[in-house]
């Protein structure tokens, strides 16, 4: 009797250690089997997620680690990952995750509650471990987390003040396995593991594990044996079995690749797509157009220049509307991407959940007589010859920077010129070396520059450029930012809705209630909106195309799910 | 004849420095450096960019980082890639095959057609033939090789006669050795007819003018005279005469071997040395950078002495001498 009672609490619990690797995705109901055909543009340069820098490392790194929490369809980090759960203690100062028990490492290895808080403490918190370093872990008083282990499973950290961006930073961290790097990040040379040489070193988390890597060739992934995820019947997943990334160098090369069949799908760009949905219907092909995409190009005037007439006017709020009214952005949507782009004027993107619609009731489109009509309200005037002079008779020019080589930058700079034309304005426009114009950028030792920034769902991620003392507010920086710097704390001028999105962006990282967060948000793009800082312009609109017998997770993809949203759940006929 | 090798590459040394000191001046005189990109990244703080320039060794008087750079590559560390952090001959390494695999060919293939057809063209001066020739090696010079490359591709997909670029196919780990073999040369015709048809054309002519001008010299005019048999005039004399001045381009061609063909590799996806480079140098990943131009310098002077060796060889009035 006694063995018996031994034999059924050792069934049990090895019952419940099963049940509980087990999560089910509900919604996932596809076919085993089959390879998936992806493609990447350009050779990875790093298999280290913390120093892999270009998407050609970080998305096929995608395939083989997991977070501990996972984005939903608006890029928001509410789904379940390796946390089972996570909740903020009452005072919101401190954030706390548990994670899924009986899980493995895709070598066998068991993952602990160790991996995750040597991820952060030894890894994402020492600014020496990673690239990016850690300024995105501060809270509002410039204070990282005290990270502890509160249990087997549970992990805590605690702030200074409420910080809700923990969802985000600390949820979509990629968790590394302490068994196979504690040495190196412990000896200083974590920097120099896992490069394009280690394929065989890998271990992660995630649905597929790497087995080769031929430069300029391919990366071969196969499914990770152990993988945690399994669907409404029980299948572990993920479906497809291998997963083929094709490095392919040339966008054209790629186009004509998934035409011949050889990619299962494509994120045509603007030029392609057309072209790609004409022959849907007879190849069988599945199109799709999501929102904008979430980063943008914009217009920025320096309201430090060293020249003190023309920080009058890029200071002038009159003068940069002006040329919100006087950039005819849909001409360039149609030219550049055959009409599949969306006006900006705005610092968040309306494929972005925080998106205030309410920015639109200032109805900012393309009108040259709004322009003017701004000007005069500025105090500028026209002289007899047309051109424009400001209220002390200067005639109004500046000097327009952008990187050559990008064609949307490039393009964008041609209607800026045009636009200031129609307003009497010279402006002489130059592309040139991207290395240059990022450093006229940052000693603000320019006049205006067409430059675009990458973007996210939550803006709350631009922080480094909407504050103050952010490394990227360089249309105002404050005096003596740079060494050697040219602004004065006399030539200094802060305006009021400046400092506000300033107390806003350090405001947001404490909201405990996510309503506190759009509000202040919704706040920050009506000031964008009344006053113009930067000048944005449009985005391209999300697109895809994939075979007919290529199935994906959700009906719909958008620039916030990306093209890869939750891989392991694709699946084929 | 050693003893005149050896000199030569003695000789070398003060060049190749001279190359590596102003490659490394002009290098760091552009403006911005590696680190521009994560200047440009919203995640990053300027506490963190004091702190990778520092790691980088970027925060450094370029003369300083000039003899660190040297001190460690007497001792034969060449630096780390910045942006591949691994030592930058490993990447080097892992390129070198398709490289010298696409670059031979093309040699092959060009020299091999360019050297009968010139001699070919010459013999047929003005005849049908000579033209057609003439005319074809003047269109492939004519059409940018990445157009010729993009045509090139176009038709692979619309025939399926050859692969959409690539080095190797979907299924090549399933292939038997020589099938494999096979696979590589498939996929090398597209890239080595674009690259061999732009140089054709140079070669031809040069090939044809110069044994033209020989024909024309009065040994020759004296070889038939005295009823030498043709083949003999023109291959054993006239032919050898007109190849000098194509034996120093040999030579030259020598050092690009290793250069790759950016545009070319690009399109057809070919994993080869010039899009590694170009990517190290629109980074301004330093020290990958430096290496490779330190090995197209050695190369360039290795080339410039087999092509005097074989100078020599072809040319007995050639006599080795250090002036």
């Amino acid at each position: 009797m006694k063995k018996f009672l031994v034999l059924v609490s050792v069934l049990l619990i090895a019952g419940l250690a099963l049940s509980a690797t087990e999560y089910k995705v509900e919604n996932f109901n596809g076919k085993t089997g089959g390879t998936f055909y992806y493609w990447g543009l350009g050779d990875p340069k790093s298999f280290n997620i913390d120093w892999a820098q270009e998407t050609s490392s970080t998305v096929p790194l995608g395939f083989i680690h997991a977070t501990l929490l996972e984005a939903d369809e608006g890029g928001m980090p509410t789904e379940s990952g390796l946390a089972k759960e996570w909740w903020f203690s009452d005072d919101g100062l401190t954030f706390f995750v548990k994670i899924r028990e009986g899980l493995k490492w895709s070598d066998g290895a068991p993952f602990t509650i160790d991996d995750v808080y040597w991820t952060f403490v030894d890894v994402s918190l020492n600014p020496e471990q990673t690239a990016n370093g850690n300024g995105s872990y501060m809270d509002s008083n410039d204070q990282l987390p005290v990270v502890e282990i509160v249990d087997s499973t549970t992990i805590s950290f605690t702030w200074t003040v409420p910080m809700v961006t923990a969802l985000r930073q600390v949820g979509f961290r990629t968790i590394i396995p302490k068994h196979a790097l504690s040495e190196a990040v412990a000896s200083g040379t974590y920097a120099e593991q896992w490069t394009i040489a280690d394929v065989d070193k890998l271990v992660g988390m995630g649905p597929y594990v790497m087995t080769e890597y031929v430069e300029g060739v391919r990366i071969a992934f196969e499914r990770n044996p152990n993988y945690w995820k399994f669907d409404a019947n029980g299948v572990q997943l993920p479906y497809l079995d291998k997963l083929n990334y094709e490095i392919i160098s040339d966008q054209n090369t790629a186009l004509l690749r998934f035409e011949a069949g050889e990619l299962d799908i494509y994120g045509p760009s603007a030029e392609q797509f057309p072209r790609l949905a004409g022959m849907a219907a007879e190849k069988g092909w599945v199109t799709g157009v999501g929102g904008p995409a979430l980063g943008s190009e914009f217009i920025t005037f320096n309201f430090n220049t060293k020249d003190p007439v023309k920080n009058e006017w890029f200071r002038n709020e009159y003068f940069r509307k002006a040329f919100v009214y006087a950039l005819d952005r849909q001409s360039i949507i149609d030219s550049l991407y055959n009409g599949l782009g969306s006006p900006l004027y705005g610092p968040v993107s309306p494929s972005s959940g925080f998106y205030n619609p309410e920015i639109e009731k200032y109805n900012y489109k393309y009108s040259i007589t709004r322009a003017r009509l701004e000007l005069k309200k500025g105090g500028f005037d026209w002289a007899p010859d047309g051109t424009l002079v400001d209220s002390k008779g200067n005639k109004v020019e500046f000097e327009l920077l952008t990187n050559a080589g990008n064609r949307t930058r490039e393009a964008i700079g041609n209607i800026v010129v045009d636009g200031a034309s129609k307003l009497g304005i010279k402006v002489n426009y130059t592309p040139i070396q991207f290395n240059t114009v990022v450093s006229r950028l940052l000693d603000a030792t320019y006049d205006a520059v067409v430059i675009g920034l990458t973007g996210s769902v939550d803006p709350g991620t631009g922080w480094n450029v909407y504050r103050l003392d952010g490394g990227l507010h360089f249309w105002n920086y404050p005096p003596f930012y740079n060494e050697e710097d040219h602004i004065t704390e006399d030539m200094y001028i802060l305006p009021d809705w400046e400092k506000r999105v300033d107390e806003i962006y350090r405001l947001q990282t404490s909201a405990v209630v996510d309503q506190d967060r759009y509000d202040l948000f919704a706040e920050f793009q009506m000031l964008f909106a009344e006053y113009q800082p930067v000048v944005f312009t449009m985005a391209q609109n999300f697109l895809y195309v994939h075979k007919g017998d290529f199935h994906l997770t959700i009906p719909q993809l958008s620039p916030a799910t990306g093209i890869l949203y939750q891989v392991e759940g694709f699946w084929k006929d | 004849m050693l003893k005149y090798i050896v000199r030569r590459l003695i000789l070398a040394i003060p060049v190749l420095l001279g190359v590596s000191v102003l490659a490394f001046l002009i290098i760091s005189a552009a403006p911005g450096d590696f680190l521009d990109a994560y200047r440009m990244n919203p995640s990053i703080t300027r506490d963190q960019l004091r702190l990778l320039e520092r790691q980088f060794g970027l925060d450094q008087n370029v003369f300083v980082q000039y003899f660190k750079w040297l001190g460690n590559v007497l001792t034969g560390n060449f630096g780390y890639s910045f942006t591949y952090r691994v030592p930058v001959f490993n990447l080097v390494w892992r390129r070198l095959g398709a490289t010298l695999l696409l670059s031979i060919t093309t040699m092959i293939f060009t020299w091999g057609i360019a050297i009968p057809l010139g001699i070919y063209s010459a013999l047929h001066q003005y005849s049908l033939s000579d033209q057609t020739f003439s005319f074809l090696a003047f269109i492939g010079i004519s059409i940018p090789n990445f157009f010729f490359a993009l045509l090139w591709l176009f038709m692979s997909a619309k025939t399926g006669w050859f692969p959409i670029g690539g080095l190797i196919s979907q299924n090549f780990n399933d292939l038997s050795f020589f099938g494999k073999i096979g696979d590589y040369l498939w996929h090398v015709v597209g890239p080595m007819v674009t690259l061999g048809t732009s140089g054709l054309a140079g070669l031809m002519r040069q090939m044809r003018g110069q044994l033209l001008d020989q024909l024309r010299q009065d040994y020759v005019l004296f070889a038939r005279a005295k009823g030498m048999p043709e083949k003999n005039v023109i291959y054993k004399h006239a032919v050898r005469n007109a190849i000098n001045p194509i034996v120093t381009i040999f030579g030259y061609a020598l050092s690009g071997l290793l250069g790759g063909a950016v545009l070319t590799e690009t399109v057809f996806g070919w994993p080869g040395m010039g899009r590694l480079v170009i990517e190290a140098l629109n980074a301004q990943d330093l020290f990958l950078v430096m290496a490779t131009l330190l090995l197209s310098a050695v190369l360039l002077v290795i080339g410039n002495l087999l092509a005097d060796l074989m100078l020599a060889w072809v040319d007995p009035r050639i006599r080795f001498r250090l002036g």
